[in-house]
């Protein structure tokens, strides 16, 4: 079954427990081939008023249909560059051209358990994670909640460094939430709390700092195209040498984009590079890893500072 | 609504589509018969599928059919439409493909980098990070990357060349080369098939009921064996042919087994416990173990699931393990371990099976046209010329690809059973599942050097999982490297309840390569002494010699500093590795050559998987006869064609070159006599292009006029000295000069991380005579990487507990992409095998042998750590880091 509305106010009047939204679908054809979708389709596909980018009094707002492509290519994102150096190293060129920015902050769980036919699994119906008994060489090194599946949206994690809101709209009207309402706290195994009734229609990102920095690093086996170990996004605002603003995130090693106010606490007064390497100490402190994952643990500080050198160096 | 019409533009013709929610444009777009674009790992990993959309490179793969209302795609068929892209063009000239079935989405994605950056950069050639950013979305099994950085940047130069040194390249680079899987007679059913859900169960009921009765259900076929006893993850269990993929998906979710779940003995460490499940209870079942090398199964004792040990591949045990353990020599011990490496070729196995009148049809993806035929006849039970087998072109195989697979059997047996041809193509989660494997080894070993620094003693013992499969042999390699020293070698199967393994690209020698050659490694530091010195002195191998000179000389060994000298973040270090392989012959492969008014024709039933063996048949021919090789029509990939060889064991070029020379020098004889006897003519002789005589030259299509035609069936001659050994096995002859390969690697670890980077490879070959230099070089890049994406990255990883296979999907099982290679340097000495036939040895396999150790090699070089453990993760590195920094 399919749904072609028109309108945002059609298409969340046709939610329910057994629909699902696509907009550029490419995890939900992935999905699809796996069992994991609910039976009724709605496509965004004609939806109108989901693609545009625009200046707001908060900032920027960005249509949840725009693509990764479209966003990297408009010249209003240049002022957020932790959110462009973080889109353009995710996934490949042809899924950024596809892939759209609330699909990528609401995709679903890499995790090998949850992507197989024969484990049904906490997010999936199932009433265990397979993961943390099991093999997750590639999961979470801070224990949040059940699930040990790490958050997969890179999008998600640099917009949490913006502490951008987005707008859900649901049969009530529209709201605004905070990013941190969205993903939750890891206490349960979803990968995002919107409820069945409701859209994102749009992120709406804070009036850019002129000439912040933004930094990105992945750690991963490959040089492209691969699922982070770890990931840190950065943002910084000097004032001369001193850095009066930092913000800091890791992805790749909780169930949600974890943001890590210690470090950014230690780098704000600092100069340069001085507190880059304390910082990436400080964020790796309080991991839980599981067995398996303790080497993730032992990347986090050199990730941050790496992301933290590239920041700074790219003004 | 169900489905929807969709209105789009593809190649500039409107089309009206009907599709559902969940028809993938690669769908829609391959079911207008525009099969050029190919369906690979169908979930954007890999880009096979990539078309232009309003021309934008995407995954037609993950872009849902719906979303092409009211836009534009472009495909490979259009590309070249009006002649050839400045891209297929420079993909022909540098070799850019192998398979090719990659090559339609390299192609397109870099004919929009190319025309995008000719704008914007004129006169301007990209770097390798630019290209490999652009390319990013794209990977290739065989390896092509080194050449495909050198087209797109060629074609960024606007260079109009019309060089194509692949004979089937054209067809691969314009998406017209056909594929199994690209196959569609009319009447042409789907099968699929259901597989196991567990490792290890007991079938205790089937009801397929509602499976028969579902309309569009056309025949039903079972594929386990009667018990309805599974031994692994994936094992086939019975297939549906259906009027189309939906139903047949449809019949299978209504059938109801019910299973008695069976604990599984899952990885070798669990398998040799004591109380672990014995995936054979019973030596009737040990029987049909199935074979996961090339060579012979021998009878050995078995005790629960170890079976063992294969010790004839020893010499002078006893002096061995003496010199290992005397306290006066230098040795060097350790275990090594390695993991599964999945085939993995990007078409997936298929066949398309038909029943005519004229007997059974199928068209496979194998690479054994001849083989497959002759077994097929076999378990049918039908007369050898009633089984045409026909395989034009094979999106890889790596091994996988040449035995009578469950893909062909299903087919099969479907299309009999329905009146229809029957179509059956493995999903991605199905390849790497049960698609093909190498084994896990674990391999203990000691090597020893006495007072004189001679090689004194080699003591192994093997233990390869297989999975169900048996026939571990790490052994063969350990004999021919270093041969003149004593070796107490043992190899052991551990049976587990995993998918079988299959012969892979030199079975058994990457994970000896890798253990031997760190042990080397490992001598020579405790002797204090240079790498190459050390094993000057131990190999007595004349081909490495040579190779042994050269690596030597080259700038970045001779600036090779002290082990871990660098201490900061990044360490840079340099490995050596060497390798040998044997050399295989065919004898009873034959090549015909027909010359009249058709021209040239050469033909044989062997096939072309991307190793290139059409090429060397044309170089072959057109070497003797002075013309080019592509005025030479090739016709392979049927097995109605006189016998050819298989492709593997690196056998096809050593066998089909001396068949297709002695039947094109016979040839040229026979026409100048009688050209000479029908025109008189004075002073006659070959010469480049024809006939020269005392009044000039008639070229060869005059004389095929004049002579008329001619046939000859040429034949693989034995080598001058015969045989290592004077029989063959499993049709095999094995050639007493063996190949040799010495690699080196520059490596740098990032300590923070735990990469592994590999900077640059020196790869040295000594195999003979080259004889299609382009696709030699390719093939042994292509080597080098497979090496280096299983030395780093690729890993099948299993559920402890179930003993399901995790790495279902191309996200999880990672190979090498362009980004990860470095410039590799390929140097080829020819010299030497005077008295092998046509001085032609293979090396597909030889050239994926050392790049493991030599990356070890070089991680040790940079920080002091030995690693043992592959593939080289981030974990593993970090704590080999904190081991030898603690």
């Amino acid at each position: 079954m399919m749904h072609f509305p028109k309108t945002i106010d059609e298409a969340v009047a046709l939610l329910s427990s057994t629909t699902e939204l696509r907009a550029g679908g490419t995890d939900w054809l992935e999905r699809h081939d796996l069992g994991l979708v609910r039976p009724e389709l709605v496509e965004l596909r004609d939806v109108a008023g989901l693609d545009g980018i625009e200046q707001v009094d908060e900032g920027l707002r960005i249509g949840s249909r725009v693509t990764l492509r479209a966003l990297l290519s408009d010249p209003r994102t240049a002022a957020y560059p932790a959110l462009r150096l973080a889109a353009s190293t995710l996934a490949t060129p042809q899924i950024r051209a596809l892939a759209t920015l609330g699909g990528s902050l609401l995709q679903r769980s890499r995790c090998w358990y949850y992507r197989s036919v024969e484990h049904r699994c906490l997010k999936s119906g199932g009433d265990r994670c397979f993961a943390r008994t099991g093999d997750h060489l590639l999961h979470a090194c801070f224990d949040l909640g059940p699930c040990v599946a790490p958050h997969p949206s890179t999008v998600g994690l640099a917009l949490s460094t913006y502490d951008a809101h987005v707008e859900v709209v649901g049969v009530a009207g529209a709201t605004t939430r905070s990013l941190a309402e969205i993903f939750g706290d890891g206490s349960d195994a979803r990968d995002h709390r919107l409820a069945d009734g409701e859209l994102l229609s749009a992120v709406i990102l804070p009036a850019p700092v002129l000439d912040e920095r933004g930094g990105y690093f992945r750690a991963t086996s490959r040089a492209a195209a691969e699922w982070p170990l770890v990931e840190v996004a950065v943002r910084l605002v000097l004032d001369s040498e001193v850095i009066r603003l930092a913000r800091v995130a890791l992805g790749g090693v909780a169930p949600i984009p974890l943001r890590v106010p210690r470090a950014e606490a230690l780098l704000e007064g600092t100069r340069g590079d001085e507190a880059f390497a304390a910082a990436g100490a400080v964020a790796a402190e309080g991991a839980s890893p599981l067995p398996m994952t303790r080497y993730k643990v032992a990347i986090i500080p050199g990730a941050v500072h790496e992301a933290l050198t590239r920041a700074l160096g790219g003004a | 609504m169900s489905t929807v019409e969709v209105q789009t533009t593809i190649n500039g013709t409107p089309h009206a589509l009907t599709v559902s929610g969940h028809t993938r444009a690669i769908d829609a777009i391959r079911g207008l018969g525009l099969t050029g674009t190919k369906l690979a790992c169908g979930q954007g990993a890999c880009g096979a599928c990539t078309v232009l959309l309003d021309g934008v490179p995407v995954t037609a793969c993950l872009t849902p059919a719906t979303a092409l209302e009211g836009r534009s795609v472009r495909t490979i068929e259009d590309l070249g439409r009006d002649g050839l892209h400045l891209v297929q063009r420079a993909f022909l000239a540098e070799d850019a493909l192998q398979c090719g079935y990659c090559t339609p989405g390299f192609v397109t994605e870099a004919a929009a980098f190319v025309d995008a950056w000719r704008r914007g950069h004129p006169g301007i050639t990209p770097d390798r990070a630019t290209i490999a950013a652009a390319l990013a979305g794209h990977l290739c099994r065989c390896g092509a990357y080194e050449r495909i950085y050198a087209a797109v940047a060629r074609a960024c130069q606007g260079d109009l060349t019309s060089d194509a040194p692949r004979h089937d390249g054209p067809e691969k680079v314009t998406g017209r080369a056909a594929y199994t899987v690209d196959i569609q007679l009319p009447g042409m059913l789907e099968g699929r098939i259901l597989r196991s859900p567990h490792a290890h169960a007991q079938i205790l009921s089937l009801d397929d009921d509602a499976a028969r009765v579902m309309p569009g259900v056309k025949a039903i076929t079972r594929l386990t064996t009667a018990s309805g006893l599974l031994r692994y993850h994936g094992q086939e269990i019975l297939a549906v042919a259906a009027v189309d993929r939906e139903t047949a998906e449809r019949a299978l979710a209504s059938i109801v087994i019910t299973y008695a779940v069976r604990p599984a003995a899952v990885g070798m460490d669990h398998a040799r416990q004591p109380d672990a499940p014995v995936v054979y209870e019973a030596k009737g079942p040990r029987k049909h173990a199935p074979n996961t090398s090339e060579g012979p199964i021998f009878p050995r004792p078995w005790s629960g699931n170890v079976r063992g040990p294969f010790g004839l591949m020893s010499k002078k045990r006893k002096s061995a393990r003496r010199a290992v353990a005397d306290p006066a020599n230098t040795t060097f011990t350790g275990t090594w371990h390695t993991q599964v490496q999945c085939h993995n070729a990007l078409e997936p196995h298929a066949a398309v099976a038909s029943w005519g009148d004229d007997g059974l049809t199928v068209y496979a993806s194998t690479q054994a046209v001849t083989r497959l035929a002759k077994d097929i006849a076999e378990r049918w039970k039908l007369p050898p010329e009633r089984v045409r087998v026909l395989a034009r072109y094979i999106g890889g195989g790596f091994g996988a690809k040449a035995d009578l697979g469950p893909e062909v059997r299903a087919a099969i047996d479907l299309a009999k059973a329905a009146g229809a041809p029957v179509r059956v193509v493995l999903e991605r989660r199905d390849e790497l599942i049960v698609g093909g494997l190498r084994p896990a080894h674990e391999v203990r070993l000691a090597v020893a050097s006495d007072s004189e620094g001679q090689l004194a003693g080699v003591t192994m013992e093997a233990f390869g999982d297989a999975g169900i499969a048996i026939g571990n042999v790490t052994s063969a390699v350990f004999r021919i490297m270093y041969h003149q020293a004593p070796k107490d070698l043992l190899d052991w199967d551990v049976t587990t309840h995993g998918p079988p393994g299959k012969p892979f690209r030199g079975p058994g020698g990457p994970p000896a390569v890798w253990a031997l050659e760190g042990a080397i490694d490992g001598l020579a530091h405790a002797r204090g002494e240079d790498p190459i010195a050390v094993r000057r002195r131990f190999d007595p191998s004349p081909v490495r010699k040579n190779l042994y000179d050269w690596a030597e000389a080259l700038p970045v060994w001779q600036e090779r500093g002290a082990v871990a000298s660098d201490t900061g973040r990044h360490r840079r270090g340099i490995g050596l590795a060497a390798a040998g392989w044997f050399y295989f012959v065919h004898p009873a492969s034959r090549v015909q050559v027909d010359v009249g008014p058709d021209g040239i024709v050469v033909s044989s039933a062997t096939q072309d998987m991307g190793n290139g063996t059409r090429t060397a048949l044309a170089n072959a021919v057109s070497g003797v006869f002075g013309i080019a090789p592509h005025d030479i029509d090739v016709r392979i990939g049927d097995s109605r064609f006189v016998e050819g060889p298989m492709s593997s064991g690196s056998r096809t070029t050593s066998t089909v070159v001396p068949c297709a020379e002695d039947a094109a020098t016979w040839l040229v004889e026979r026409l100048v006599k009688r050209l000479v006897k029908r025109i008189g003519l004075v002073d006659a002789r070959a010469v480049p292009g024809g006939v020269a005589h005392s009044g000039g030259v008639i070229a060869w299509p005059e004389v095929f006029g004049v002579v008329g035609a001619l046939t000859r069936v040429g034949k693989r001659r034995r080598d001058r000295g015969g045989y290592f050994m004077p029989f063959a096995v499993d049709g095999l002859k094995v050639g007493k000069y063996l190949a040799g390969a010495v690699q080196v690697s520059d490596v740098e670890v990032d300590t923070w991380t735990g990469q592994v980077r590999v900077r640059e490879t020196w790869t040295g070959i000594g195999a003979g005579r080259i004889v299609a230099p382009a696709l030699a070089r390719s093939q042994a890049e292509g080597g080098v990487i497979q090496g280096l994406s299983y030395a780093l990255y690729e890993e099948r990883r299993l559920d402890p507990t179930s003993g399901r296979v995790l790495t279902t999907s191309m996200d999880d099982y990672r190979i090498a992409g362009l980004g990860d290679i470095g410039p590799i340097n390929v140097h080829f000495d020819e010299s030497g095998f005077e008295n092998a036939r046509s001085r032609t040895i293979g090396l597909g396999e030889l050239v994926t042998l050392a790049p493991a150790a030599s990356i070890g090699n070089a991680v040790f070089h940079a920080t002091g750590w030995r690693p043992l453990a592959l593939p080289l993760r981030p974990d593993r590195v970090l704590a080999g880091l904190a081991e030898v920094t603690r």
